[in-house]
């Protein structure tokens, strides 16, 4: 009966990011969200779960307000949660998030196998599994859309630009999910309600070593600007003539 | 003060808006154009813990509150008001009189599977000549044996045709005046109950409105709800609950209205610049934002104030009377922001006008609600 951690990150909903008028962006009146393909994960935890037993936990690194997004990620079937949190976990980088969680799950959480989505919906850096599986040292198999546990072993299809590719691996081992592995469920009234009641581990910046350094620094976020010209051409020869020139003029066409 | 939802409440408006996204959105247009109930849809609910939610666990509902329950109607109704309106009426009024009045026998037979959303409930009070003035109802039981006899015709009874469990009012003791009225509850099925067929109406086309005639309805005696003579206040009762419910709803058709209306003016070009420019539009857009901020507050608050076991009636009614209101007008602007658009069937602007025509009429009219408040006020 395996024991599967499904990690996942609480992120800005991006429904709700507007641009400011200077081009920046205005985050002042966001909402949070699971982590699109994080979602997959947690299905895919529950759904291992349901296959072969275990126990499945969530596990995420945040600011103390991602508290709902571990009530939230507990619906989803998981049977307990670790919350590592601080306010200074805010905009944390990948290589940051992957040593703290690692340094969580080595001495406090029995695993056989870690999902985590492909990427996250606000950076989609990629890079949290993978650097969670060096330091864990364990396999990693990325852009996984099936997967089935044969005793020790794990058989996955991974998606490739050539086709699919088919890859085994010894468990312990870490997957991350694309959005085709499942449909997430919708967390129904008394799943919501219930979540709160599981068993939620808080672990704060004080029990952890002292964290890696940041390497990356944030000079701008700027809203990718489309702005329309309101310029009509028909099917006239002058009209086409001046909509082909108008193309070169954008740079569209050389 | 505290403004906030919980987490959870706001975690479950969340999954409900992802929930009719998925399930509703994409019937919407053909269950309003075939007046059709989609059984289907309700399954999915059901399994949800949607039909149920401020019913307890123990009889077989969510066990949050009202305020919960009244949050996914609004969003249910954003998507479908046919659809909120029917998980309304069963939960917060048909269930919620069994919760308030019923026996312990009534609750596990009757109330379970109506939470569980296995069985369907409905009022059924308003007849022919008595809508809103409850006492000029004439349906009548009469006890005989071991059965109560119940005669009369009932009509826009919503979930009519679909209920599994009505909730019947009629007069036990005619000459006891405002406590000869009571309350029953009648399977679907039984013997001299007659379901007609489903009105065909202007909006709210999918919600299931019949007649029903009680010819000798011949129910046990221990169908009751409540006690004898208890009748009126239990209609009251659920009216102040359901009136919340439609104040939910109207709350979700302005949001709607209001969401069709942003998007559409930001995208419809006119002189060279999207319609949202123009000050004409986006005053009404500014008035529309206004007023479903103001729906909202007074509905929860509403909701809020029964969750506190504080009366609430007059709370309802405000909140019932503003919304509905608010929503035909604000509907009504929407269709006019679409200009032709908005006029074509399949135009979701277009059924949301003439679903929000409803709301000023049914569980009270805009001027029953004035009664009601002015009532309040003057005393």
């Amino acid at each position: 009966m395996p024991n599967v951690i499904a990690c996942f990150k609480w992120v800005v909903d991006e429904a709700y990011v507007r641009s400011g008028a200077s081009g920046d962006l205005d985050l002042s009146s966001v909402d949070y969200k699971i982590s699109d393909y994080d979602k997959n994960a947690l299905e895919e935890a529950a759904a291992v779960r349901e296959r072969s037993g275990g126990v499945v936990t969530a596990v995420t690194v945040g600011v103390p307000e991602a508290g709902k997004g571990v009530k939230d990620a507990l619906s989803r079937g998981p049977d307990k949660a670790f919350f590592i949190r601080d306010p200074a976990f805010r905009d944390l980088e990948p290589s940051q998030t992957a040593a703290i969680m690692a340094e969580v799950i080595r001495d406090r959480i029995p695993f056989d196998l870690i999902l985590c989505g492909e990427g996250s919906s606000d950076l989609y850096a990629r890079q949290v599994g993978p650097r969670l599986a060096e330091i864990l040292g364990i396999p990693c198999l990325t852009g996984v859309q099936k997967i089935t546990i044969e005793g020790t072993r794990l058989v996955a299809e991974r998606r490739t630009e050539e086709g699919v590719d088919v890859a085994e691996a010894a468990l312990p081992a870490l997957v991350t999910v694309l959005p085709d592995i499942n449909t997430p469920r919708i967390p129904g009234v008394r799943d919501t309600l219930m979540a709160s009641k599981k068993e939620t581990t808080v672990i704060g910046k004080e029990d952890l070593p002292t964290l890696p350094r940041e390497t990356m620094k944030t000079l701008s976020m700027k809203t990718a600007s489309l702005k329309r010209q309101g310029v009509r051409f028909t099917a006239e020869r002058d009209d086409v003539a001046a909509f082909v020139d108008a193309l070169v003029r954008k740079g569209v066409l050389e | 003060m505290d403004f906030k939802l919980s987490e959870e409440q706001e975690l479950i408006r969340k999954n409900m808006r992802e929930f009719a996204e998925k399930h509703v959105d994409p019937i919407a247009v053909e269950i309003d154009e075939e007046s059709r109930h989609p059984a289907e849809l309700f399954s999915k609910l059901a399994a949800g813990g949607w039909m149920g939610i401020p019913i307890p666990v123990e009889y077989g509902g969510s066990g949050s509150d009202y305020l919960t329950h009244i949050v996914a109607v609004e969003e249910l109704s954003r998507s479908c008001a046919s659809t909120g309106f029917t998980v309304s009426i069963h939960v917060g009024i048909a269930s919620m009189l069994v919760l308030l009045f019923g026996t312990e026998d009534q609750k596990k037979n009757v109330l379970v599977p109506m939470a569980k959303g296995e069985k369907l409930g409905a009022f059924v009070l308003t007849e022919p000549g008595a809508g809103t003035d409850v006492m000029a109802a004439t349906t009548t039981a009469v006890l005989d044996g071991n059965d109560y006899v119940l005669n009369g015709t009932k009509t826009f009874t919503s979930n009519g045709p679909t209920g599994d469990f009505y909730m019947v009012f009629a007069w036990t003791d005619k000459a006891a005046g405002r406590k000869g009225m009571s309350a029953f509850i009648v399977p679907r099925g039984t013997a001299g109950l007659e379901v007609g067929t489903h009105f065909k109406k202007m909006g709210l086309r999918s919600s299931q409105t019949s007649e029903m005639v009680f010819r000798d309805c011949r129910i046990p005696k221990e169908n009751i709800l409540g006690k004898e003579g208890a009748g009126l206040v239990m209609a009251m009762t659920g009216f102040d609950h359901g009136r919340v419910g439609i104040a939910s709803q109207s709350t979700g058709i302005i949001q709607a209205a209001l969401d069709e209306s942003i998007r559409y003016s930001k995208e419809r070009v006119q002189f060279g610049q999207p319609i949202s420019r123009n000050q004409a539009i986006s005053w009404m857009i500014a008035d529309m934002a206004t007023d479903l901020q103001a729906a909202r507050f007074l509905t929860y608050h509403a909701a809020w104030m029964k969750d506190q076991g504080k009366p609430f009636s007059k709370e309802a009614a405000m909140a019932k009377l503003f919304t509905s209101e608010a929503a035909m007008r604000h509907t009504i602007k929407a269709v006019q922001i679409h200009g032709g658009y908005g006029y074509v069937k399949g135009a979701k602007v277009e059924r949301l006008m003439r679903d929000a025509k409803i709301t000023e009429i049914y569980e009270g009219t805009s001027e029953a609600q004035r009664m009601v408040i002015s009532g309040n006020v003057l005393r």
